[in-house]
C-alpha cells in the first residue's frame, strides 16, 4: 500500500521535474573513469606506497615460496595457533596448507549459521590472525577487493587483530573503475549470485572520533599485511 | 544536556560561548577542509569527476520510481525483504514488529542518518529492545545522552577528558586522558555487543538498482560487523540514495570519500546483496531493506528537488563559516550545516523554529564551491527564506525595518539623515573600534558577535571630497 503511494507520489513529482533532471543528467558523461589519478609507471610500487600511507604493510615477493616465508614469519611473530581463513583452495597459494600444518596452526571452522550461532562466534573471537585471498587490488588507493560468499567467510578478513591477504601481481589494477569493470567482465550479470558481500578494504580499521586523533583497530584489524607475489 | 528545547537563537548563543566546542570545531573543520582540498587537488580531473557525479545523481533521480522498483524486485529475488515506509512511523513499526516477532533482545547499529531522522532508537527502546550505537563517535554521544553534531564526526564536540570520564563511568575503565587505552576499551566492550546481538541495523550510502544491493562506507569496521555478525540485518535507506549500476560507484565513492575526509576511498566499502547465500559460513540469515520516503517523494517535485542529490559527505559543513562557529547542535535538527539548513525544514518540519535555519548563512557560497555534486545551496536557502516570509514567519520588527530601509533607500535626504544619526549613535557605543552591544532591537545582532564601528566619513562624503579634489587638482 505504501509502496503504491510512494511510487504514485514519485510519478507526480517527476511529471514536473523530470525534464530539468534529465537536462542535468545529460550535462556530463556517465561512463566512469577507469582510474582518477595521473597513471603511475609501476603499479606494484604505487600499491605499496599507498598502503604504507594508510599504515598497512605490503611485502612484494618474487614467488610462492617467498610468500610462504613471509606468512610463516607473521604467524610466528603473533604466536598464532589458529587462523580464520578462506577455504585454502580459494586463496590459491601452493604450499599454504603444508605451511600451516608444519607449524601446528589449525584452521578454525568458520561456520556460524544456525542454532548456537552466538556460541560459535565466541569461539572464533580470540583468533589472532585472519587469512584471505582477494579478487583484485587497486594500486592508486591501496585497496583490496574481496568477494565474500561460500568458501570465503566475511569474518576471515575482519575478526582478528591481524589480516594477511595474498595478492598476485596479475590481480593489480589501476583504479576503482577498472576493478569494477574487471569483476563485471569475469562474472557478468551473475556477479552477486554467489557473492552476498563485495568488500573493499583500504588499509587498517581507523577512527578519529576522539579529538581527531587517528587510532587504528577500533573494530576491524589494526594490522593489514599484503603479501604481493 | 539537551539543547533542543531551547530556541534557535539561544542554541546559537550557547554554542558561541562554549570555548571547548569552539576549539574542537576549529581543529576538526580545519583538518577536514585541508584534507579535502588535498585529495580533490590530487585528482587528474576533479571538476570532470564532480560533473559526472552530479549528472549521475540527476539521472538516478529522474528515474527514481523505476530504479526503486528494480532495486526492491532484485532484493526480493535474492531472498531479502523490502519495506516501503511512507514516514518514520511506518519504518519504526516495521522494525519494532520484526524485532518482536524474531525474539530480538539486543541490537547493534552502525551509522545511519535516516534512523536519526526518524528517532528509531527511542522507538526500539520503548519496545523493550536494547540498542547500541557502534560507530565510536555515535557510541560516545549515545552514552553521553546527546545527538550527533557532525554528519561524519558525530562527537567532535567532545574532549578526550570528557570521553575518558564517560568510559570510566560506562565501561568501568580506569581514569585516563590517553586515547589508545580508550580505543582498546571500546573495541573490547563493543565486540561483545556484536557477538551477542540478534539484529544489526545499518544505514545505506547508495542502493544499486541493477544488483539489488546496498552500499555502506565506513572507516571503523563496525558496519561490517553489524551487517555480518548478527542473524538479521536491517538496512535503512532514504529513497533518493540510489544509483542504477554498480559501475556508477566508481564515480560516487571517489567523490564521497575525498569530500568527506580526504581519503581516496573509505577504509571499508561493503556492497551487500541480500542475506547470506546457501553454504556461506557467516553473514545474516535474514536481510530487510527499509525504503524511507518521509517527504522525499514530494520534495522531488518542488523547487528543492536538488537537495535530494546530497550524498551526505559533510564537506559543506566544514567549509561553512557559520557551522565553524556554532557547530551542529545549534541547528537543532539531525542534519546540520548548510545542507542541514535546507534539509531540516524539508524533512523535519515539526521542529518549531526550522524556518530560522536558512538565515544561518552569509550566502558566501563556500558550500556550493565544495559540494561534490554542486548543489546550489545558497539559492535553495534564499528560496526557503522567501517561503518563510510568504508564510508569515518573520519578526514584525524585521518587516518594519525592511520597509524603513526601502523608504530610506528611495529618499536621499532621509538616507543622509539616517547615516548621520547612526554614526552619532555608533560613536557613543564604540569601544576600541568595535561595538560590543547594540540597543534593542539590534541587540540580537551583537549577541554573539561584535559590530564594526562606523567610519567618521560616509561613502558619499568621501566621494564628494574626492571629486572636489580632482576638480581643483
Amino acid at each position: 500500500m505504501s509502496r503504491d503511494h510512494i511510487l504514485a507520489n514519485l510519478r507526480t513529482s517527476l511529471a514536473s521535474n523530470r525534464p530539468w533532471l534529465e537536462e542535468v543528467s545529460r550535462a556530463a558523461p556517465h561512463a566512469p573513469p577507469p582510474f582518477v589519478h595521473p597513471p603511475a609507471a609501476d603499479l606494484v610500487a604505487q600499491f605499496c606506497e599507498e598502503l604504507a600511507k594508510l599504515e598497512g604493510r605490503a611485502y612484494p615477493v618474487a614467488d610462492a615460496e617467498e610468500a610462504l616465508e613471509v606468512i610463516g614469519r607473521l604467524l610466528d611473530e603473533r604466536n598464532a595457533r589458529h587462523v580464520l581463513a578462506w577455504d585454502l583452495a580459494q586463496i590459491d597459494l601452493p604450499g599454504l596448507a603444508a605451511l600451516l600444518a608444519g607449524r601446528g596452526v589449525s584452521l578454525l571452522d568458520a561456520a556460524v549459521q544456525g542454532p548456537g550461532r552466538k556460541e560459535r562466534l565466541q569461539t572464533l573471537e580470540p583468533v589472532p590472525v585472519c587469512l584471505s585471498g582477494v579478487d583484485c587490488a587497486i594500486a592508486e588507493s591501496g585497496s583490496l577487493v574481496l568477494r565474500h560468499g561460500p568458501g570465503r567467510p566475511r569474518l576471515a578478513s575482519l575478526l582478528a587483530p591481524t589480516h594477511i591477504a595474498v595478492v598476485r601481481r596479475s590481480q593489480l589494477v589501476r583504479g576503482l573503475g577498472e576493478a569494477l569493470a574487471l569483476l563485471r567482465e569475469r562474472h557478468g550479470a551473475a556477479l552477486f549470485d554467489a557473492t552476498s558481500h563485495l568488500t573493499l578494504i583500504t588499509g587498517p580499521s581507523r577512527t578519529a572520533d576522539i579529538e581527531m586523533t587517528l587510532s587504528l583497530g577500533i573494530h576491524g584489524p589494526p594490522e593489514v599485511h599484503v603479501v604481493l607475489i | 544536556m539537551s539543547t533542543h528545547t531551547l530556541h534557535f537563537f539561544d542554541r546559537v548563543d550557547t554554542a558561541l560561548h562554549d570555548a571547548t566546542l569552539r576549539t574542537a570545531l576549529d581543529r576538526a573543520t580545519t583538518r577536514f577542509v585541508g584534507n579535502r582540498a588535498g585529495a580533490i587537488g590530487a585528482l587528474s580531473d576533479a571538476d570532470g569527476l564532480r560533473d559526472q557525479a552530479r549528472a549521475l545523481r540527476a539521472q538516478a533521480l529522474s528515474r527514481l520510481d523505476e530504479l526503486l522498483e528494480r532495486l526492491a524486485a532484485r532484493v526480493e529475488a535474492r531472498g531479502g525483504h523490502v519495506c516501503w515506509a511512507s514516514d518514520g512511523e511506518e519504518a519504526k513499526r516495521y522494525i519494532a514488529d520484526l524485532a518482536r516477532s524474531r525474539g530480538v533482545r539486543s541490537i547493534v547499529k552502525s551509522k545511519s542518518m535516516a534512523s536519526e531522522e526518524i528517532h528509531l532508537n527511542e522507538a526500539l527502546e520503548r519496545a523493550g529492545v536494547e540498542v547500541v550505537e557502534t560507530d565510536l563517535g555515535e557510541y560516545i554521544i549515545q552514552i553521553a545522552g546527546e545527538t550527533p553534531s557532525h554528519i561524519i564526526a558525530p562527537a567532535i564536540h567532545k574532549t578526550r577528558e570528557q570521553v575518558g570520564a564517560l568510559f570510566e563511568k560506562h565501561l568501568g575503565m580506569p581514569p585516563t586522558t590517553e586515547v589508545p587505552p580508550m580505543i582498546r576499551a571500546a573495541r573490547q566492550a563493543l565486540r561483545q555487543r556484536f557477538l551477542r546481538a540478534d539484529m544489526g541495523i545499518s544505514g545505506v550510502n547508495f542502493g544499486v538498482a541493477d544488483e539489488g544491493a546496498v552500499v555502506i562506507v565506513e572507516n571503523e569496521g563496525n558496519a561490517r560487523l553489524t551487517t555480518s555478525v548478527p542473524r538479521i540485518h536491517v538496512a535503512i535507506m532514504g529513497i533518493e540514495r540510489i544509483v542504477e549500476r554498480l559501475e556508477d560507484l566508481a564515480v560516487m565513492l571517489q567523490v564521497l570519500a575525498r569530500s568527506a575526509t580526504g581519503q581516496k576511498l573509505s577504509v571499508y566499502t561493503s556492497i551487500i546483496s541480500g542475506p547470506a547465500r546457501p553454504g556461506e559460513a557467516d553473514g545474516p540469515e535474514e536481510f530487510h531493506l527499509v525504503l524511507l520516503d518521509n517527504g522525499r517523494s514530494q520534495i522531488l517535485g518542488g523547487q528543492y528537488a536538488e537537495a535530494l542529490m546530497c550524498i551526505r559527505c559533510g564537506a559543506c559543513l566544514n567549509a561553512c563559516p557559520v557551522y565553524q562557529s556554532i557547530g551542529g547542535h545549534a541547528y537543532g535538527g539531525v542534519y546540520s550545516g548548510p545542507i542541514g539548513a535546507v534539509l531540516t525544514p524539508l524533512l523535519q518540519p515539526d521542529l518549531p523554529d526550522h524556518h530560522l535555519l536558512p538565515h544561518a548563512s552569509s550566502l558566501c557560497g563556500a558550500c556550493q564551491e565544495v559540494c561534490p555534486v554542486r548543489i546550489a545551496i545558497p539559492d535553495l536557502l534564499l528560496r526557503l527564506r522567501a517561503d518563510a516570509v510568504k508564510a508569515g514567519k518573520f519578526h514584525p520588527i524585521e518587516k518594519t525595518a525592511i520597509q524603513g530601509y526601502a523608504t530610506m533607500m528611495n529618499n536621499p535626504a532621509i538616507y543622509r539623515a539616517g547615516g548621520t544619526f547612526a554614526r552619532l549613535g555608533a560613536r557613543l557605543l564604540r569601544r576600541k573600534g568595535r561595538i560590543r552591544r547594540l540597543p534593542p532591537p539590534l541587540h540580537l545582532w551583537t549577541r554573539g558577535r561584535d559590530f564594526p564601528a562606523l567610519p567618521a566619513q560616509t561613502f558619499s562624503e568621501w566621494w564628494e571630497a574626492r571629486e572636489r579634489q580632482r576638480q581643483s587638482g
